[in-house]
């Protein structure tokens, strides 16, 4: 994006620091004079997520660097090239040991999961996103938003054992955000006295924590210290409906979805599902309800029958022979759901920039070859560069199957997060993937 | 044990040796239980079916109920495991929040309900004494114990605030409930131990979650009180009463829906153009099929766990009867039909919830049906295949046309074959069913081959295969393994392994009936004694 000196100036009234001539960490507000309080943008981060897989040798991009050709499974990205960055060659280094849960572990974790018998896992680390959420998700109302196009636990974790479960349904995920006091900018808060009571409840509730914690063992604790988080959350979000809320110009309600989405001959209707989702996902941003976000189209291991497919999504993947046609179309039907959500956020004005310039939205799945689970030539696209602290446009491919954690260092870091390392054990970089960033 | 010898089915026991043996043989002794030391306390999460169930017992019935909680995840294919393993998200508090606030405001609006729970006629908007009374009340049944004074106070304090900033008593209450409803005291079970057990309140709590799926009901708490449940007799007494309640119905069935997986009929998802008799609510149906057996053995019959397996009655309603191409025995509901032989069919596994829900959206599967086999009802743990092979099965061919022939490359390359072995001929016994648990004779065209052997049992199709599945010598213990892991929400520890091996011996002992079991579990040493931290 372009710094007008304008904008410079505006940034620097509105108190940010800055010094003509590097890379800007923070995006300016716009012309109107319209932003937060500190006179900067918010950077967000998502992760955007399929499962099982892609085929590899159609979906790897021709050409390096700026000067590259979208493949075929990539194609239905073309109108949003400029926008996004696609990493290829690069390999999840953390160990292969459950099909379609060893992948998602370590590009998210970048750390070995804990196997936990059977099939049976958990990370052993947070997810990136919510490594994220805890340094830039205190400010908003939420301090990270998971939803995901079919009913499913989701991948965002807290730590072992710890989930953050997404909604599945547009209209409740609408209403959660959207629904009861939400105030749009410029409109007062009607007053309620409910919501001050509410807090203190949630007090007397911590309270109780509290007279627990003392007698738990350490597992217990670390338990319940999640729950507290939760409750802490909770009373921020209620303190937030009673002020005023930002004051942000492209902030505005979406249409509030239908409420079911009915199967069409026994299959549902993903990209309508997902659609219906991106629409409020993207205000919700706008309206700097959150910062943070896992948006989970499909879970590792599903068998979500697409339309028109004769089996479900990983039979396919596994017994389709040949070159696997029908396991095309399925990921490129992924790929134009994914474009239509890189485009939304891109049709929404932020500045002199639109709302994915600030975004760092990381797309990615659980494997890379679905039929036999190959964790090298990982497949990774990321959309938005983060206020500029990402290259935008470019394809990036390892000659040396790189471990994959540079990637989520690079993004650690375009948050402006000052880390120095990132992983474990075989996963663990000190080192960030300078190719993608600016 | 001598109070053992007193339960009424150990008498019966007794009686029918007495009519088919000579008067001098000696009695049957029952296996002693060893003790063991004690596991680690941990705290347990209400599982959404516990929270509804505490709400309309303690509250009322046919209140609207919050359509979302934090979502129950299983743990060693247990969702009572995973509960003392997995914690609640920001958005599981804000569910919870809104939960409690909704079922709160439902109570205080509506005269009738707040008569039943108000134990007081309050003096005045502000009124103490009442809120105290009315907190102490519903406080000891939600949180399964007396409140401690300044656990009490808090939300005394809370609803008097409510009570005068919104002019309005009942306004009051309704956020000092909406507090009960939102602590930890609540929403987990805080069963921590005293002096190496569990104390009154906590066993009260622990009887009634596994046998009932439930808080206790007032009965069980002053039994607690009074202190009886730390005695061998009082908790006897309250087991044998618990087991014959009907609520142990909802206990019971709550364990086989957990250990049989029929949770995930909820999503169950067919290719209509395949099975035309599929619909989305097919899966409950099955669901309800299962259950509906599960409480004629446990309860009608009070009979062998293992008839579950062979028994050729079940329960349909008219959907069910289509698919199983028997006439429905009722217009509406479901009815008990008797399977005949020649339908192929009978036993939990002639069942939809397992035929269909251990299939693929498109086509049966040998692999999970066997695995479900080896996992479920034996006990036997297969590991994940390697990350790194294909496991493409080749299309149908003229020569290749059905699963068995499809499937011969699992059991021809050594390295599949030393997994597969144990999971896909018992899977291919089932091949006689299709996707959904239609039957069928033939795939692609071709007649279906559903011989094979189950460790060296043979058997020739399905029906045979459950009488070889039934005496498999894994069945009891297994079952056993698998109710003790649920009724203490974890995986046994140390010495407990020599309990549940006592336990299945009795289980053996006594004829194989759930009940007996149940009564041995919760009166073990495994089911009272603690670890204190």
């Amino acid at each position: 994006m372009k710094l007008s000196r304008r904008t410079l100036l505006k940034g620097a009234l509105g108190g940010a620091t800055v010094t003509v001539g590097l890379p800007a960490l923070e995006c300016m507000l716009n012309t109107h004079g319209t932003a937060l309080a500190n006179g900067t943008l918010p950077k967000r981060f998502g992760i955007w997520f399929w499962g099982n897989g892609v085929l590899p040798t159609q979906w790897v991009p021709t050409g390096e660097g700026t000067e590259w050709t979208l493949s075929d499974q990539l194609s239905p990205l073309a109108d949003v090239k400029d926008d996004i960055s696609v990493v290829s060659g690069m390999s999840v280094k953390t160990g292969n040991a459950i099909p379609h849960g060893s992948g998602p572990g370590g590009i998210f974790s970048g750390a070995p999961l804990i196997l936990q018998g059977g099939e049976e896992y958990t990370f052993s680390t947070p997810s990136i996103d919510q490594f994220i959420a805890r340094e830039i998700g205190g400010e908003t109302r939420f301090r990270s938003l998971e939803l995901g196009a079919k009913p499913g636990p989701g991948l965002s974790f807290n730590g072992p054992n710890s989930k953050n479960p997404p909604e599945s349904s547009p209209r409740r995920f609408f209403d959660r955000i959207f629904g009861g006091n939400f105030t749009l900018p410029g409109d007062d808060p009607t007053p309620d006295p409910r919501l001050r009571l509410r807090r203190s409840v949630l007090d007397a509730v911590m309270g109780d924590v509290g007279r627990l914690n003392a007698r738990l063992s350490m597992h217990d604790k670390q338990r319940l210290d999640q729950h507290l988080t939760g409750i802490r959350d909770l009373e921020r979000r209620l303190q937030r409906l009673e002020e005023n809320p930002p004051s942000l110009e492209s902030c505005a309600l979406p249409d509030r979805p239908a409420e079911t989405f009915p199967d069409v001959d026994g299959r549902p209707p993903m990209p309508e599902i997902a659609r219906a989702m991106a629409d409020v996902l993207a205000l919700a941003l706008a309206c700097d309800q959150t910062r943070v976000f896992s948006f989970w189209f499909t879970y590792p291991v599903n068998n979500v029958l697409f339309p028109g497919m004769p089996a479900g999504h990983h039979r396919l993947t596994h017994d389709e022979p040949g070159e696997q046609p029908m396991v095309n179309d399925i990921v490129k039907l992924i790929t134009t759901e994914l474009a239509y959500f890189v485009a939304r956020l891109k049709s929404i004005p932020e500045g002199d920039a639109t709302l994915l310039d600030s975004c760092a939205v990381l797309a990615t799945s659980d494997t890379s070859w679905g039929r036999n689970h190959t964790l090298d030539d990982y497949p990774i696209v990321i959309a938005g560069n983060a206020c500029g602290a990402l290259k935008k446009g470019v394809h990036y491919r390892s000659p040396s199957n790189e471990n994959a954690t540079m990637v989520l260092l690079s993004l650690v870091r375009a948050m402006g997060i000052p880390a120095a390392e990132y992983g474990a054990e075989a996963g663990h970089v000190d080192r960030s993937l300078g190719a993608i960033e600016a | 044990m001598s109070h053992m010898d007193r339960r009424p089915w150990a008498l019966a026991l007794a009686v029918l040796a007495a009519c088919s043996q000579k008067a001098e043989d000696p009695p049957i002794v029952l296996t002693e239980l060893p003790d063991v030391a004690p596991a680690e306390a941990h705290l347990t999460r209400l599982t959404a079916t516990q929270y509804r169930a505490a709400i309309t017992d303690v509250l009322g019935e046919g209140l609207a109920l919050p359509p979302q909680l934090e979502p129950d995840l299983p743990s060693s294919g247990l969702l009572s495991v995973g509960a003392s393993e997995s914690t609640i998200s920001a958005w599981g508090v804000e569910q919870y929040e809104n939960g409690a606030f909704s079922i709160a405001a439902q109570i205080m609006d509506d005269e009738t309900r707040r008569a039943a729970l108000v134990p007081c006629t309050p003096q005045g908007t502000v009124d103490a004494a009442c809120t105290t009374a009315f907190v102490e009340q519903v406080g000891r049944r939600l949180w399964r114990r007396p409140l401690e004074t300044d656990e009490r106070d808090a939300l005394v304090a809370v609803a008097n605030e409510a009570a005068m900033t919104l002019d309005d008593f009942y306004a009051g209450l309704e956020f000092a409930l909406a507090g009960l409803l939102q602590s930890p005291n609540f929403l987990f079970r805080v069963e921590l131990g005293e002096s190496g057990r569990y104390d009154d309140w906590e066993m009260a709590s622990r009887l009634s979650f596994f046998l009932w799926n439930t808080v206790p009901d007032e009965a069980l708490l002053d039994a607690a009180a009074a202190g009886a449940l730390s005695t061998a007799e009082g908790l006897a007494a309250q087991a044998r009463r618990m087991i014959d309640d009907e609520r142990a119905r909802d206990g019971v069935r709550q364990f086989f829906t957990d250990m049989y997986e029929l949770y995930e009929l909820d999503a169950l998802a067919k290719d209509p153009t395949l099975f035309v008799h599929f619909s989305t609510d097919v899966g409950g149906f099955a669901r309800e099929e299962t259950l509906r057996l599960v409480e004629y053995i446990v309860f009608e019959k009070d009979a062998d766990y293992r008839e579950l397996i062979t028994t050729n009655e079940t329960f349909v309603n008219r959907h069910l009867a289509s698919i199983y191409s028997v006439p429905a025995a009722s217009r509406e509901g479901f009815a008990k039909v008797t399977l005949p032989r020649s339908s192929g069919r009978r036993g939990v596994l002639g069942h939809l919830s397992f035929l269909g829900l251990q299939s693929h959206p498109a086509a049966s599967s040998a692999v999970l049906r066997g695995l479900f086999v080896r996992k479920v009802l034996l006990c036997q743990e297969i590991p994940p295949p390697p990350v790194d092979v294909n496991t493409a099965l080749p299309e149908p061919t003229e020569v290749a046309p059905t699963l068995r022939e499809r499937n011969k490359i699992h059991l021809e390359n050594p390295s599949c074959a030393q997994c597969h072995n144990f999971m896909d001929p018992i899977g291919l016994g089932f091949e006689n069913f299709d996707g959904l648990g239609r039957w069928r004779e033939k795939d692609n065209g071709a007649l279906i081959d559903a011989s094979g052997d189950l460790d060296g049992k043979p058997f020739t199709d399905a029906w045979e295969m459950a009488e070889v599945v039934r005496e498999h010598e894994n069945v009891g213990i297994c079952l056993t393994r698998t109710l003790y892991r649920y009724a203490t929400s974890h995986v046994e520890q140390a010495d407990e392994g020599q309990l549940i091996v006592a336990l299945s011996k009795r289980f053996e002992e006594q004829g194989y009936r759930i009940k007996a079991l149940l009564f041995d579990i919760v009166t073990s040493p495994g089911f009272a004694k603690v670890e204190v931290q």
